[in-house]
């Protein structure tokens, strides 16, 4: 009799298997390379947001199918095909790098699968998209962020530098020059550089002949915590503002005291986390690292997240887990979703309109300053 | 540009120019007895950055670290001829610059690997990092050591090169290494002190250029090794002298180029390959160098 008991057991639970599905997530990230820590603390938060949460309401289980890109493009875009050819994907997640989300998007909206950046922050990125979302606000707000902040702190003059190889700084260059002018501010000049340059002397001495009120730093980390050492060690000592490109541990580990100061616009500091959703999210998230959270971690989680709620509400409406159409109508029309980084809806283009902060190094933490609404 | 700005570019440029032209030296040995340009050769200047910082964050002396940091460097340097080089002597030269490219990917992502790619802050001592003002020019004490270890250095190779038996030797492998071996001289032995000598000035580089930009990577070796390489083909490849002028020449380049034109910053490498590539039209062997099928130093 008990030997019966067991194999009914056993078959319910294979019957019960037979129709709970694994859907998969494909996921792209820089996990080396020259920005790798963007990729390390991405998925540092996603598998927060994972071990949370890993199956639908009704029974499929999520499986994340993770690929390293090194940071490149033509890798970034040969890793949606992968994801797409072998794994058989039905949702998209990443990357960081906008070059290399813009190089994944047209390979993602060609398969008409549904791709979701969590902090891509390029306009063009979703452009002319169907099937391109993204968790975080775009560089044209986040330029007049930092310009706003800069401008009601009374820097009235500002030189930008921004980094030539990166379609991000480029774009956030051109938002911070337009809100900053519109502001009645005044772009002394723009400087170059080059992601991967160690030496910006050349830079920093035209930076100091300039004498702005403020450098507006559009790049990314590794070249910010460069470039302000050196900008210190020739006595600039003109402040600094960034972007959420600068605001990782590396910039004080590299810039030392230097770094002092750095001021960056950001999509999540945990100082300013209130809501119950993002308070479970930093409690977990130390418990884990035993370090503050981060914000591309968080961004991560919410993207993670949009993309759950996505495919339960295409389970409600009666439909497979893993439709792509489904899924990605769903990703589209995403309204109010309380996610870790702040309230998250999704315009008509496929951008996230939500709210940032301006944090600032202050004893080589990453204090909170404010917060901006759009 | 006023005087003082020119100044600060002057030693920058020096200061940066110094870095290439202890990298090149190496290259432009190897090339000199082997016939190869050795594409691992940046990536051995990481490995001298990388254990110079493993042994001043396990709390060794800096001056000690480094020590350990070249040593290390030239062992490695020795370990990728015998394994990868020395079976492939009598193979056609497009195999052995196969297998530098082998090797240089092999060092970069063993490195990737065992201690990930976010770059690492290198800690230097103080009296490295201190700073001079000298009216409105600001020296870092860094860019006065850099270029007169740099010369005392070459002043040192070339002084091996032409006065010890060991840098006969050396002339002579450049010149021919069938004959050199009849005359009963071990070329495995000479051709390993040249990678020791490479492997040990490319780790003093890579430690220089640690303590001119405090943040060290795997990957810190591709671009650093490529301009090496232009400087060593610049100043004439098989050229001690020459690679040194080499490294001096793209130095200056590079800082001049965004000092005086600072919204082309973007494209200095760009600007410095042209500045090769120019060059190379009116003299092939380049500025110090002779006909390539002779050997020199």
């Amino acid at each position: 009799m008990k030997k019966l008991t067991s194999i009914v057991a056993a078959a319910a639970l294979l019957g019960g298997m037979a129709y709970a599905k694994e859907v998969k997530i494909g996921v792209v990230l820089p996990m080396t390379g020259n920005i790798a820590a963007f990729g390390q603390t991405s998925k540092g938060g996603l598998d927060i947001a994972y071990e949370q949460k890993n199956k639908l309401s009704n029974g499929d289980t999520v499986k994340l199918v993770v690929v390293d890109d090194r940071g490149d493009k033509v890798e970034a875009a040969t890793a949606v095909k992968r994801l797409l050819d072998k794994d058989k994907v039905s949702v998209i997640l990443g990357e960081v790098a906008s070059s290399n989300s813009m190089a994944m998007a047209p390979v993602a909206e060609k398969a008409k699968t549904p791709m979701i950046t969590h902090a891509s922050t390029n306009p063009r990125v979703t452009k002319d998209k169907k099937y391109v979302t993204r968790a975080c606000f775009i560089d044209p707000f986040q330029g007049a962020v930092m310009a706003k902040y800069a401008i009601d702190n009374g820097m009235k003059t500002a030189v930008v530098v921004t980094d030539a190889k990166q379609d991000y700084s480029v774009g956030l260059s051109k938002a911070f020059k337009k809100a900053f002018e519109a502001a009645g501010g005044k772009i002394e000049k723009t400087i170059l550089i080059n992601s991967g340059d160690k030496d910006f002397n050349a830079q920093v001495a035209a930076l100091k002949a300039a004498n702005p009120g403020i450098v507006a730093f559009t790049g990314y980390y590794p070249e910010a915590a460069l470039m302000v050492k050196q900008a210190r060690d020739m006595g600039v000592k003109t402040p600094f503002i960034g972007a959420d490109g600068v605001g990782f541990p590396e910039l004080v580990k590299i810039g030392g005291k230097a770094a002092e100061g750095f001021m960056y616009t950001d999509h999540f500091n945990e100082a300013a986390a209130s809501s119950a959703e993002a308070k479970a999210y930093v409690d977990a998230f130390h418990k884990k690292y035993n370090k503050p959270a981060d914000s591309m971690g968080a961004l991560a989680a919410d993207g993670y997240g949009m993309i759950l709620q996505a495919m339960e509400s295409c389970i409600k409406a009666g439909k497979a887990s893993d439709d792509k159409e489904c899924i990605n109508t769903n990703l589209r029309n995403t309204k109010d979703y309380k996610g870790i980084t702040g309230v998250i809806t999704i315009n008509k283009n496929g951008d996230a309109v939500k709210s940032a902060v301006v944090n600032a190094v202050k004893d080589g933490k990453f204090a909170y300053k404010t917060s901006v609404n759009p | 540009m006023n005087l003082d700005i020119f100044l600060q570019q002057l030693v920058n440029g020096a200061s940066l120019g110094s870095m290439y032209a202890l990298i090149a030296i190496g290259y432009t040995m190897v090339y000199g007895v082997l016939r190869l340009i050795n594409f691992a050769h940046g990536d051995i200047m990481m490995v001298g950055a990388f254990l110079t910082f493993f042994g001043t964050s396990a709390g060794i002396p800096f001056e000690l670290a480094v020590l350990l940091g070249i040593i290390g460097s030239a062992a490695v340097g020795i370990l990728t001829d015998k394994i990868a080089y020395k079976p492939l002597r009598d193979a056609p030269k497009i195999s052995l610059l196969i297998t530098a490219i082998g090797i240089s990917f092999f060092l970069e992502n063993l490195f990737t690997v065992l201690f990930g790619s976010t770059p690492k802050a290198f800690a230097a001592p103080e009296y490295l990092t201190k700073i001079f003002h000298v009216g409105e020019i600001y020296l870092p004490i860094s860019v006065i050591i850099i270029p007169t270890v740099t010369l005392l250095i070459l002043a040192l190779v070339l002084w091996i090169l032409y006065k010890t038996k060991y840098g006969m030797a050396i002339r002579a492998l450049a010149f021919d290494i069938q004959t050199v071996k009849l005359m009963g001289i071990d070329a495995d032995r000479i051709i390993m002190i040249v990678f020791i000598i490479g492997s040990a000035l490319a780790a003093i580089g890579g430690v220089f250029y640690a303590v001119s930009y405090p943040s060290i990577d795997p990957l810190m070796g591709i671009i650093v090794g490529l301009k090496a390489f232009a400087a060593a083909v610049l100043g004439g490849i098989g050229s001690v002298a020459g690679a040194v002028v080499g490294g001096f020449i793209l130095g200056f380049t590079e800082i001049f180029v965004v000092a005086m034109f600072p919204e082309l910053g973007g494209y200095k490498d760009a600007f410095a390959f042209f500045f090769l590539i120019l060059v190379l039209l009116f003299r092939p062997t380049g500025i110090m160098g002779q006909d390539l099928e002779r050997g020199r130093f």
